[in-house]
């Protein structure tokens, strides 16, 4: 059964790169373009995993792994931050906050592959 | 007896932004420079925070690109992108008041057409994808371009510069992000 893919980013061209990489590697991608999106598309999506921008309006990425964090439901959801920020002091917020994983942009496809899969699994 | 002499306004910072750069500021004192060949130049502007930015990138090689490189080239041009519209919207600017003018790609030598075009129509692409209008394009023929960008103002200045700048056609820069760290 193909896993599905909560894609959150604020970019339609990084969505639409996201998308091509993901379905090529055989996963159902869902896409949000913000925070606020990505909490209202979660019961339509369903998704096994979220891929969230951290820089994005109405919501960044940060309030929305501390608000899927605080839901019962999605508490176990793994959630990879895929951004252009370097800096260690927000990949500790975002470490803190929940989040699974943190990848920096631009994405490498197989390595992004590879790192879901290990999450998945 | 003293003579009253007008205060001279202080000089404009100018900053260059170098292929590979992608420059935003809030400063109303500064002004973006660059000198493009088939290079592009992207500015963005968001009027109503008076933030503006400048990138300069350069994606294709002298030669036909296909499949698994044209897809990395295009991953590397929307990385530069975002880091420009990033760089702005942590200034206060506000993604839907972006406007956007285009310059460079021109053709330096003759065989290497291509370049400056895929450059130009990556950023239309881009642009268009991103529903960010355009309001203007100086880009492609065979002259380099000096432009200047004031941009907290949002105004632009493109001259054909006759002398030719030494610019090296790189080689697709490896990506520098896609390392994972799993908590």
């Amino acid at each position: 059964m193909s896993r599905r893919i909560l894609t959150v980013d604020d970019s339609p061209s990084m969505r639409m790169l996201l998308r091509a990489a993901l379905t090529e590697q055989g996963f159902t991608v869902f896409e949000a373009e913000d925070g606020v999106d990505a909490l209202e598309k979660l019961e339509e999506a369903t998704p096994d995993l979220v891929i969230t921008d951290i820089n994005m309006p109405r919501m960044d990425g940060f309030g929305l792994i501390e608000a899927l964090r605080s839901g019962d439901v999605q508490s176990g959801l793994p959630i990879l931050v895929l951004t252009t920020e370097a800096s260690d002091e927000k990949k500790a917020r975002a470490r803190s906050a929940g989040a699974t994983g943190w990848i920096v942009k631009p994405f490498d496809r197989e390595k992004l592959g590879a790192a879901i899969r290990r999450v998945l699994h | 007896m003293s003579v009253m002499s007008p205060i001279a306004p202080p000089p404009m910072r100018r900053l260059t932004v170098a292929q590979g750069d992608s420059l935003a500021s809030s400063d109303p004192d500064v002004v973006f420079t660059t000198v493009l060949g088939s290079c592009v130049a992207v500015c963005l502007h968001d009027g109503r925070a008076g933030v503006g930015g400048m990138n300069h990138f350069l994606l294709a090689e002298p030669r036909p690109i296909a499949g698994e490189d044209a897809r990395l080239l295009n991953r590397y041009g929307v990385h530069s992108m975002e880091l420009l519209i990033n760089a702005m919207l942590k200034r206060g600017a506000i993604r839907r008041n972006l406007k956007a003018r285009i310059y460079g790609g021109a053709t330096m030598r003759q065989g290497l057409g291509e370049i400056g075009n895929t450059n130009i129509q990556f950023a239309r692409r881009f642009l268009s994808s991103e529903n960010i209008e355009i309001l203007g394009e100086n880009v492609a023929g065979t002259s380099a371009r000096r432009v200047e960008f004031r941009p907290v103002a949002g105004l632009s200045r493109c001259k054909t510069v006759s002398k030719q700048p030494v610019e090296q056609i790189i080689k697709i820069p490896p990506p520098p992000g896609g390392d994972v760290e799993l908590f």
